[in-house]
């Protein structure tokens, strides 16, 4: 039993993984698209529209590559997690079934009407449509979360005797106070993804010395966003979850932070240490006293619950992999921030263009929000374990019970390897668009 | 489960055909990057319509019992999506570029 789910949720960390490197741009890279576009329309300067056609070329292989990736996981809820969906399915199918109809239909068939129809709908209608796709991906943002917040901390719901989740109130659902954050902090973090994307196409025109004035106003624009972003998505957003985390998930809050012994007041943020999970402690540490009972909760000496204070089996069962996901993520964080400020401050004195270094960080940097966007989604669903459902669903209770760990082992072979061709056959494709390059851009 | 991979399979299988089809007909290629989402979409959408008939990738694997006939007609049917996306994609652009 131990076997089959370890391989299920290897397969569906995998097959996620894979998925979301593509939804992170294209829900970021929509923002951008209508930022161009809308650029264009109050200025006329034709570079504007082209690079906002530019892009909508990007989004498309993302937004091609997302949906193909998509469809395991759709496969996945009912061929590996039977029981998941047979118990939960009356709740989590309501906001499945509303991200489909709504957000994947409303961001496809505007999609299309973007790329193909400037000429036959004018400027403004093109705008519009612009605008329609960036609604449908953050509205498919909004229900993915909406799934998500409902299983990290569950509401609105009732038991039945059979032990089936059904809906005791629909409004419950949008109103619970883990998606709100979530799906800011979220979303944020796909511009900050988006943003270097931009800019580091821009560092790599300008570099190159090839299509150099839309390469210019992509690292203007790429750099301005991504400062925005990067500040945003640590505060408030990224405060908020954590205040959350700590509220909703106490034990998965210890876990994340490295919190081995409750502290008699005021808890220690640390900085770099490793679990060592056999003593229970952090080896090597540095840390600097009472700042984490003073993020949490505004006050220097606040008790902090540490993992002591847990029963084993209410506690994650991955707790090196949590706390390095959730420190990868905030280490991270905080070196986008610092360098987009620095490329900010560099566009402030007309330096940005010509500073090699600075130009060859962000093309090089660019894997590195994606790496973050995944270890802060290691870290809410890592946190969420021994649950599906937390507090009320465990793992072990969710998985299909007749699926053998050697054909989920199989089929986990079969994807990494189409998986692979599917990846490179990206990697072509994204690399043609940008060799091609943004001028005068048609369809 | 290995349904899934079928329909991963059938999916590569239309991009491929539309692939082929827009450098064997050059007036409905949109190059590689259009051609190659149009195959995504057309080999799904055929699939997903049609497949009920009897050969989406669950009847394939009916239970357990691989049926080769069924993943054969699949494929095919995946490659005329891909290709017929691509002419029915250049239809609709042709329509709204009107000039």
């Amino acid at each position: 039993m131990e076997d089959m789910i370890f391989y299920d949720r290897l397969q569906f960390a995998f097959t996620i993984t894979f998925h979301y490197i593509f939804p992170q741009l294209t829900m970021g890279l929509s923002l951008l698209i209508v930022y161009f576009k809308w650029k264009y329309l109050r200025n006329k300067i034709e570079k504007y529209n082209d690079s906002a056609k530019f892009f909508m070329k990007i989004f498309a292989i993302n937004f091609t590559m997302g949906v193909v990736t998509g469809i395991p996981m759709e496969f996945q809820f009912g061929t590996n997690w039977a029981k998941f969906s047979e118990l939960t399915g009356g709740i989590i199918g309501q906001t499945l079934a509303m991200e489909g109809m709504f957000s994947f239909f409303l961001e496809s068939s505007f999609l299309a009407l973007f790329i193909f129809g400037e000429k036959l709908m004018g400027q403004k209608l093109h705008l519009l449509t612009g605008f329609l796709v960036f609604l449908g991906s953050w509205a498919s943002g909004w229900f993915i979360l909406a799934t998500n917040a409902w299983m990290q901390h569950p509401v609105g719901y009732e038991i039945l005797e059979n032990g089936k989740f059904v809906l005791e109130n629909f409004s419950a659902l949008f109103t619970n106070p883990w998606l709100l954050p979530a799906f800011l902090h979220n979303q944020l973090a796909s511009v900050v993804t988006s943003s270097f994307v931009v800019a580091s196409i821009g560092a790599f025109y300008v570099l190159r010395n090839k299509q150099v004035e839309h390469g210019k106003l992509f690292l203007k624009t790429g750099v301005i966003f991504g400062l925005v972003s990067s500040i945003l998505v640590a505060f408030p957003t990224g405060d908020w979850n954590a205040k959350n985390v700590a509220k909703y998930q106490p034990a998965a809050f210890a876990a994340m932070e490295g919190i081995f012994e409750t502290e008699e007041a005021g808890a220690e943020i640390v900085l770099i240490g490793q679990p060592n999970m056999v003593e229970k402690k952090l080896d090597n540490k540095i840390a600097v006293p009472n700042i984490l009972s003073f993020l949490t909760y505004q006050e220097w000496d606040r008790q902090i619950v540490g993992m002591d204070k847990f029963k084993e089996e209410e506690l994650p069962d991955n707790i090196p992999a949590l706390y390095y996901s959730y420190h990868i993520m905030v280490g991270l964080g905080t070196v986008f921030m610092a360098i987009m400020a620095l490329a900010a401050f560099l566009l402030w004195r007309n330096k940005l263009y010509t500073s090699k270094a600075i130009l060859w960080s962000i093309m090089f940097l660019v894997p590195f929000p994606y790496i973050a966007n995944l270890t802060g989604w290691y870290t809410a669903e890592l946190g969420r374990q021994p649950y599906l459902v937390y507090g009320l669903l465990r793992t072990t209770e969710g998985v299909s019970p007749t699926v053998s760990s050697g054909n989920t082992l199989f089929t986990l072979l079969g994807f990494v390897a189409l998986y692979m061709l599917l990846g490179l056959l990206f990697l072509v494709l994204v690399g043609k668009t940008i060799n091609q390059g943004p001028k005068h851009q048609t369809h | 489960m290995t349904g899934t991979l079928i329909s991963l399979i059938s999916i590569l299988i239309g991009i491929i055909a539309a692939n082929a089809t827009g450098i064997l007909i050059q007036k409905y290629s949109y190059g590689v990057i259009g051609n190659t989402i149009v195959g995504v979409f057309g080999s799904i959408l055929f699939i997903k319509t049609f497949g009920r008939l009897g050969f989406n990738p669950w009847s394939i694997m009916n239970n357990g019992d691989f049926d080769g006939f069924r993943l054969i007609t699949n494929l095919v049917v995946s490659a005329i999506g891909g290709a017929s996306g691509l002419v029915l994609a250049k239809m609709v652009y042709n329509k709204l570029n009107k000039s």
